[in-house]
């Protein structure tokens, strides 16, 4: 398996600002990367100098082991790329839009294969061609940059939260379309703080904050940091005594709490079945929790701010 | 709740509304001690009164004829401008209130608080009749202080006043017809041009009177606000109904705006929006074609300006003989701005001159287009694609040369059709030329320059650009008139260009513009290189 984006200790400055701090990140072919953090992480940033837009200030960028700055031409010939805020032209209907674009990324004028993918999308994505730039909502103007994406075969896929506009159902259809891509071969590197999304459709994820990547790896692979919460029905605290492995015990409307590292947990499970339990309920870490794990301290402020 | 709008609309437009009433100020003050420069005398006047009854072209850019006395003189050079800009900043007012807010969601917002939903446009009302009652106050004031009478001093501000006031029902009734503020916007321009182009035919088809000093307008005059405007004939007869006509038609029709606006949903329109293509033309496959579609409509715009000042170049050359005779001062001034031999070749160039200011205002905004695109965001989709950053600048500058090409183009053939129609001064067919292709590497400086400035200091460059513009049309079109050493006229491009001097082609400053032309589009090509994304913030 080749690797298809690769960044090491990746700065950039913006007059005083640090947008990125030493990033590294690692995505192979084949994969869809989940690339996860909030608005001004440097999500942005970083997709900016791997397509050439921006240029980085140190460290090291590749991208089909290409120099995304020098080398961007040859970058975009095998890229789609669905920026963050979608814009538009005014005076250029949905359906012109689309063309143009994919015109510019190599469909041809007549070409028919093109054309029948870009009507099976744009029904696919409930999308009208017609009206002209200005009357298009953010989601629509969305399904313009998705389209144009995906109606022409592309090796990598870089996508900038695409789906913040869309709803739920058009998220579906999304994600099909991500499906199919990578059914097809391709890399798609997806931005987005939505985490549920992120856990459907991602192999591997990668957590930005403040410029740095600070945990990398498939799903899997990070559910084993953090600890799966068990409870069930119970009279008191009590019920939990003798557990070895228990961690964070509480008791709540009838339910005794506890937590365990990933780990532990087939070694917990003969404890609570000798003592027989009922409504026994056992919670792996969810992608929220990996993630609040990261960003606990700015939650802890967003929460002292309330008092 | 109202008082609360209109403060917060106060606070954003209070400088555009200053710039447009300031303007529009300044115009009436320029003009008169322009009439009283140029035509200082009672004779003077009356001649020009006398040329300009005779020549269709003249009344279609000027006002009603209605004496020679210096405030009636004045009215008709100038009253019909005023007009236009308080119209103009009447209707940019009334749609950026309704329909854009609308468009952008704010209305929304606002609708959604006890504030009923026809709150913003009567708002608009009121903010855009206090706007017009400064603007017609202001212009009385400086038209008092310049030495006129009260009567027609009043009379004249509130002419401008009230078709702004017009102007303001006919932008409300755009916004509510238009699905968005462009449609708006464009639809209310058009309704600006066409009456303005009426009141025009009105006043050419009309009957002079026996002294050739007054014209009795014919009947199209009557169905366009500036005509009302100028059947006051303030200074004159100072008539007050058509002023009146002018408010209650206003008044009326915002009015019916208001009305329409509660018979309709929140975000509709009366108007379906015209849809676009399914499909693109094949032709939209590369950035090029992009730039010449977005290109596309303005440029119209400045060809037709071109064509207008091409053939006025020509044809107003027997005109200005007769006057110029009798009124050697202005034979001198043409003479100061041209720097050449025989009155028709100074006119000629004073002309193209303007054409060269014409084509540099193409050639800005079309290169200046490349950072809207950058800054509104569709830029970054362009370039995400196999798309060389170099090329797509160089898509922006050979547009914008094209476009200057096709403006002078423009202005040089219809400057032989004025030639052709006016019979006869062939022999100036080398200065139009010469000064016409001059004129276009004058303009070329524009664009090179402001693709310089793109990719220098890129969130500059709207209000740079046409600054450095502004400057060169000041000093090489007044630099002379003020009486400014020669140099000055000299850094300014339109100053430096070839002239045909009784016969002879002096070449000036050529060399050196050509020279700046290629260093300047070089560099910038060269340095667009390295330049990365300049997005907004």
């Amino acid at each position: 398996m080749s690797t298809v984006i690769h960044t090491e200790s990746l700065h950039k400055h913006y007059r005083r600002v640090h947008a990125l701090d030493g990033l590294d990140l690692s995505v192979e072919s084949g994969q869809v990367h989940g690339f996860l953090g909030p608005n001004g992480a440097g999500k942005t940033t970083t997709i900016r100098i791997l397509l050439g837009l921006a240029r980085k200030t140190r460290g090291a960028a590749s991208v089909f082991g290409l120099d995304p700055w020098n080398d961007a031409v040859a970058v975009h010939k095998r890229t789609a790329y669905v920026p963050g805020d979608v814009s538009v032209w005014p005076n250029l209907s949905g359906g012109e839009a689309i063309d143009l674009l994919a015109r510019l990324r190599g469909a041809s004028r007549r070409d028919r294969a093109y054309r029948a993918e870009r009507d099976r999308l744009a029904e696919v994505f409930d999308f009208d061609p017609r009206p002209k730039g200005r009357s298009y909502s953010k989601g629509n103007r969305q399904k313009i940059a998705l389209i144009a994406a995906f109606a022409v075969p592309a090796d990598l896929y870089i996508l900038d939260e695409p789906t913040s506009g869309l709803d739920p159902l058009m998220e579906v259809a999304f994600r099909d379309e991500i499906t199919r891509v990578r059914d097809a071969g391709a890399t798609v590197l997806l931005s987005s703080h939505i985490l549920s999304e992120v856990e459907l459709l991602c192999d591997r994820v990668s957590i930005i904050r403040a410029g740095r990547i600070v945990e990398s790896g498939t799903l899997d692979e990070l559910r084993h940091l953090t600890r799966s919460e068990i409870s069930f029905e119970a009279e008191g605290l009590a019920a939990l005594e003798g557990i070895a492995a228990a961690h964070d015990a509480a008791f709540a409307s009838g339910r005794a709490t506890f937590t365990v590292d990933s780990d532990d947990v087939d070694a917990v499970l003969p404890e609570l079945a000798r003592r027989r339990v009922a409504g026994l309920r056992i919670a792996p870490p969810s992608l929220e929790e990996l993630f609040l794990r990261h960003y606990g301290d700015d939650l802890e402020k967003i929460e002292a701010n309330k008092r | 709740m109202i008082g609360t709008l209109l403060r917060q609309r106060f606070r954003r437009d209070w400088l555009q509304l200053l710039l447009w009433i300031l303007g529009t100020v300044l115009m009436a003050v320029a003009g008169y001690s322009g009439v009283t420069q140029s035509y200082g005398t009672l004779e003077d006047r009356q001649n020009i009164l006398a040329a300009a009854l005779a020549n269709p072209v003249i009344l279609m850019f000027r006002g009603l004829p209605s004496g020679p006395g210096e405030g009636a003189f004045l009215a008709f050079e100038v009253l019909p401008w005023l007009a236009i800009l308080a119209a103009l900043m009447s209707l940019f007012l009334a749609i950026r209130h309704t329909r854009a807010d609308e468009e952008a969601g704010r209305s929304e917002l606002l609708s959604a608080t006890p504030a009923s939903r026809t709150l913003p446009t009567v708002a608009t009302i009121v903010h855009g009749v206090l706007a017009n009652v400064v603007l017609a106050v202001l212009t009385t004031l400086a038209l008092l202080s310049v030495g006129l009478d009260a009567a027609g001093s009043t009379l004249a501000g509130a002419a401008a006043g009230a078709t702004g006031i017009v102007f303001l029902g006919i932008g409300l009734i755009a916004a509510q017809l238009m699905r968005t503020s462009r449609g708006a916007n464009s639809l209310t321009v058009w309704v600006l041009v066409a009456t303005f182009l009426l009141r025009g035919i009105g006043n050419a088809a009309g009957t002079p009177s026996d002294d050739l000093t007054h014209v009795t307008s014919a009947w199209p005059a009557w169905i366009s606000p500036f005509g009302w405007a100028e059947q006051a004939r303030p200074f004159d007869e100072d008539i007050w109904w058509p002023v009146a006509l002018a408010l209650v038609v206003g008044i009326g029709l915002a009015v019916v705006a208001a009305v329409l606006q509660s018979a309709r949903d929140m975000g509709a329109s009366f108007i379906a929006p015209r849809m676009g293509r399914v499909h693109a033309r094949p032709a939209l496959a590369s950035t090029h074609a992009l730039v010449w579609r977005l290109s596309s409509g303005s440029l119209i715009g400045w060809a037709v300006g071109g064509a207008l000042t091409g053939i006025l170049a020509t044809s107003l050359g027997g005109v200005i003989d007769q006057v110029s005779t009798e009124n050697p001062a202005v034979a001198d001034i043409l003479k100061k701005i041209s720097q050449s031999g025989t009155l028709d070749e100074a006119m000629v160039t004073v002309f193209f001159t303007m054409l060269g200011i014409v084509a540099g205002c193409c050639a800005v905004q079309t290169v200046a287009r490349a950072r809207q695109e950058e800054a509104h965001g569709t830029a970054e989709p362009i370039l995400g694609t196999p798309t060389r950053r170099v090329m797509w600048l160089a898509d922006y500058l050979i547009v914008a040369t094209c476009a200057v090409l096709i403006v002078a183009a423009a202005a040089v053939v219809f400057a032989f059709i004025g030639m052709a129609s006016s019979g006869g001064g062939s022999d100036i067919a080398r200065t139009v030329l010469v000064d016409g292709a001059g004129q276009a590497v004058a303009a070329s400086v524009f664009t090179v320059i402001t693709g310089l400035v793109f990719v220098l200091v890129p969130r500059a460059t709207i209000g740079l650009a046409w600054a450095l513009l502004l400057i060169a049309t000041m000093l090489g079109l007044f630099g002379p008139l003020f009486g400014m050493p020669e140099w000055t006229t000299n850094i300014s491009p339109f100053g430096a260009t070839p002239v045909v001097s009784g016969g002879d082609v002096d070449v000036r400053g050529l060399w050196w513009l050509v020279l700046v032309v290629a260093v300047g589009a070089v560099a910038s090509l060269t340095l667009m290189r390295r330049r990365e994304l300049a997005t907004n913030g």
